[in-house]
């Protein structure tokens, strides 16, 4: 058994989902319930994926921070703009306004770190290996996850970034879910195995979409089986890791928090779990594994 | 060498991942199988269903009659296989062989691994406990020389048992046990083997196999050799190779350690050239080397995973140094790689130099297929 155990960093994709109430954010809240603050009791970490669509504005990112001044270990990973990293389209001011926020949650220690999601055609030849060195050394100082799909990819190794590994559907040709290491870090990415609503969304792709489209994707339940298996292979690397970050991004109804809490307790080798009556209220089979 | 048999059993295991998905199913009689109105049978019972005289394999409709407020549902094949694939993955920690014999079955051959783990009771129990805590599965082991005495071990002490039956106590241990604990006894046998007034195991000892194979052919041998504890020693397993070596037994006994080295780094680069064949990486190195009075002695490293001939020979170099004490001529001397795993290509984003090596060993590995081994050489080599 390993003797070892890394600092593993739980949490969800983004916290602000109206369809989390009432399976997770309680429905009779005050008007003033704030929902960072609620998440920050359960979790350790987020992923903010807001910042990949627009530029976030400092005040907002400093007004995070206040909110969850209080909680001793809680931070914010963050993903990268897409004109980076799918338009390739970014000039001086651009990178002042990525860093700027950046460094806000590096200087309260709030940063995990940032995230660059290249789309899948960004598959590996000289060109992109030249580009994605040029994006790490502009984003030296943070620690970086880097998520690529194309498969050509796969297997390649950097010591000093982290390849994210992700979990979605298999479609196509299979590949078996092995952490990925690289910086003593993995950080661990779950889209959910929707093979249906994923495999439709490639047919949209490019189209405006309505968020419920948009999520039809993540729709997805991991079952105890699916997690626990995952776990064996997680904790497998425990020993060559300080920190694992494991980000549910399976989001509509809540699917995502349930998931987090339930592979958290095969992680931590069945320990029970902290977590909010409403969402063993909505997933009977958490009952066992709440810390009530 | 008496061979070290384990056979795991999880205890009802689609019940404990039943109770899992459910936990209000905890502490409650549980059926998995078919509709309790038909035709099916019990697949698997809690030990709950059990106190009211339910196994498996019993027709579903006499439980439900046993047992009518048991809670009776089809089963979650699916996620039965995740868990049971979680298992195996454990275990593949521990045991140099595994075969599967059912979803929640594995038979484990821990021969000569003494060493390593010391008591085999300790390691069972050291496998169980990894299991329960990380899979919050219970299970038995039965640990024998053999798969049979080893599958009816495990079944003697249920639920979360380990039971070590020692070699030579296999016919004591099955003595009392009804017929019916014999693998692969069913129903029908067991009445034919009542009727001929053989309830107990040691009934069926007491006379010959001849006697069996006249009354059963050739199933009855089986049987009979069951009985008295005989049963296969060694798993099926897929043909995996799980090691590659390469040894020279010197015509003339060498006590050179430059000659003996050429020697060695003439056959390191051979199997490198298989592990390379195989596009594994190894991450155990072995020597063997055997002075001229027949003492012979292992020496073993492990290192980061590679294919690279030198790194592999500078280790196996030095571990040859380091057992090399003796001032005796040495006749034989032999490398082991082990501990395989794919190697991927890999392009090291910011180092350079092990990318060229692979490529260099690629390029090496072409030219020996298409012109032949000794077609290029690597520059240390004993020449011939």
């Amino acid at each position: 058994m390993n003797l070892k155990y890394p600092k593993i960093y739980f949490g969800t994709a983004g916290w602000s989902y109206k369809d989390w109430v009432p399976s997770f954010y309680p429905k009779t809240q005050s008007k003033n319930m704030n929902w960072l603050e609620f998440y920050s009791r359960y979790f350790n970490v987020v992923e903010v994926n807001s910042s990949y669509y627009t530029y976030l504005n400092p005040d907002t990112v400093q007004n995070w921070t206040e909110q969850i001044e209080h909680v001793e270990d809680f931070l914010f990973t963050v993903k990268l703009h897409m004109d980076f990293t799918h338009n390739k389209k970014y000039n001086e001011q651009k990178i002042k306004s990525v860093k700027q926020v950046l460094n806000i949650l590096k200087s309260e220690e709030r940063l995990g770190g940032l995230l660059l999601q290249f789309p899948y055609s960004f598959d590996c030849n000289q060109a992109t290996i030249d580009y994605l060195r040029k994006l790490i050394e502009l984003f030296e100082e943070y620690d970086k996850f880097v998520e690529i799909r194309h498969k050509s990819w796969q297997n390649k190794k950097a010591k000093s970034i982290t390849f994210c590994t992700i979990d979605q559907p298999q479609i196509g040709e299979s590949i078996e879910f092995k952490p990925n290491v690289g910086n003593k870090m993995a950080y661990i990415r779950f889209h959910g195995r929707n093979e249906k609503a994923w495999f439709q969304s490639l047919n949209n792709f490019g189209k405006t979409q309505s968020y419920e489209e948009r999520s039809e994707r993540y729709k997805y339940l991991y079952s105890p089986g699916e997690l626990a298996e995952i776990s064996i292979k997680i904790k497998e690397v425990y020993d060559k890791v300080n920190k694992i970050f494991v980000i549910m991004n399976n989001h509509p109804n809540g699917d995502a928090p349930a998931n987090a809490f339930e592979l958290l307790h095969y992680l931590k080798d069945l320990n029970k779990i902290k977590m909010p009556d409403t969402i063993v209220k909505s997933y009977s089979r958490l009952s066992e594994l709440a810390k009530n | 060498m008496p061979r070290i048999i384990f056979h795991l059993d999880l205890d009802a295991f689609f019940v404990s991942v039943e109770r899992i998905l459910n936990p209000s199913l905890i502490g409650k009689p549980v059926i998995v199988g078919g509709d309790p109105k038909g035709r099916g049978v019990v697949a698997a019972c809690s030990y709950e269903a059990r106190e009211y005289g339910l196994h498996s394999a019993m027709p579903i409709k006499q439980a439900y009659r046993l047992c009518p407020k048991g809670i009776y549902i089809h089963g979650s094949m699916g996620e039965y296989s995740r868990f049971s694939r979680a298992v195996k993955k454990i275990l593949e920690n521990y045991a140099p062989m595994i075969e599967q014999a059912s979803i929640d079955e594995f038979y484990m051959d821990f021969t000569g691994t003494q060493k390593i783990y010391g008591s085999m009771i300790m390691l069972a129990n050291r496998i169980q406990a990894e299991i329960k805590t990380k899979l919050g599965l219970p299970c038995s082991i039965g640990i024998a020389g053999n798969k049979t005495i080893a599958k009816i071990a495990s079944d003697a002490m249920k639920p979360e048992g380990v039971t070590y039956i020692y070699p030579g106590m296999e016919k004591e241990f099955l003595a009392q046990m009804p017929v019916e604990a014999i693998p692969g006894v069913g129903k029908v046998t067991v009445k034919s083997l009542h009727q001929k007034g053989f309830f107990l195991i040691k009934d069926i000892t007491k006379l010959s196999h001849e006697y069996f194979s006249a009354a059963y052919g050739k199933y009855g041998i089986d049987l009979w050799e069951k009985a008295n504890g005989i049963g296969r020693e060694y798993l099926n397993t897929p043909q995996d190779r799980k090691s590659i070596s390469k040894e020279r037994t010197f015509s003339q006994d060498l006590v050179i350690q430059s000659e003996i080295e050429e020697t060695l780094f003439d056959i390191t680069e051979k199997v490198c050239q298989l592990l390379r064949d195989k596009n594994w990486q190894t991450s155990t190195i072995s020597i063997k080397m055997r002075y001229a009075d027949f003492q012979t002695l292992t020496r073993s490293k492990s290192i980061k995973a590679t294919d690279d001939d030198k790194i592999i020979f500078e280790t196996a170099q030095s571990l040859f140094r380091k057992a090399f004490t003796r001032r005796v001529g040495i006749r034989l001397i032999g490398i082991h790689l082990s501990n395989f795993t794919e190697y991927s290509e890999q392009e090291f984003l910011f180092d350079d130099i092990d990318i060229k090596r692979g490529k260099m060993f690629r390029a090496v590995t072409k030219i020996r297929d298409k012109y032949g081994f000794s077609s290029i050489n690597y520059g240390k080599g004993k020449k011939k």
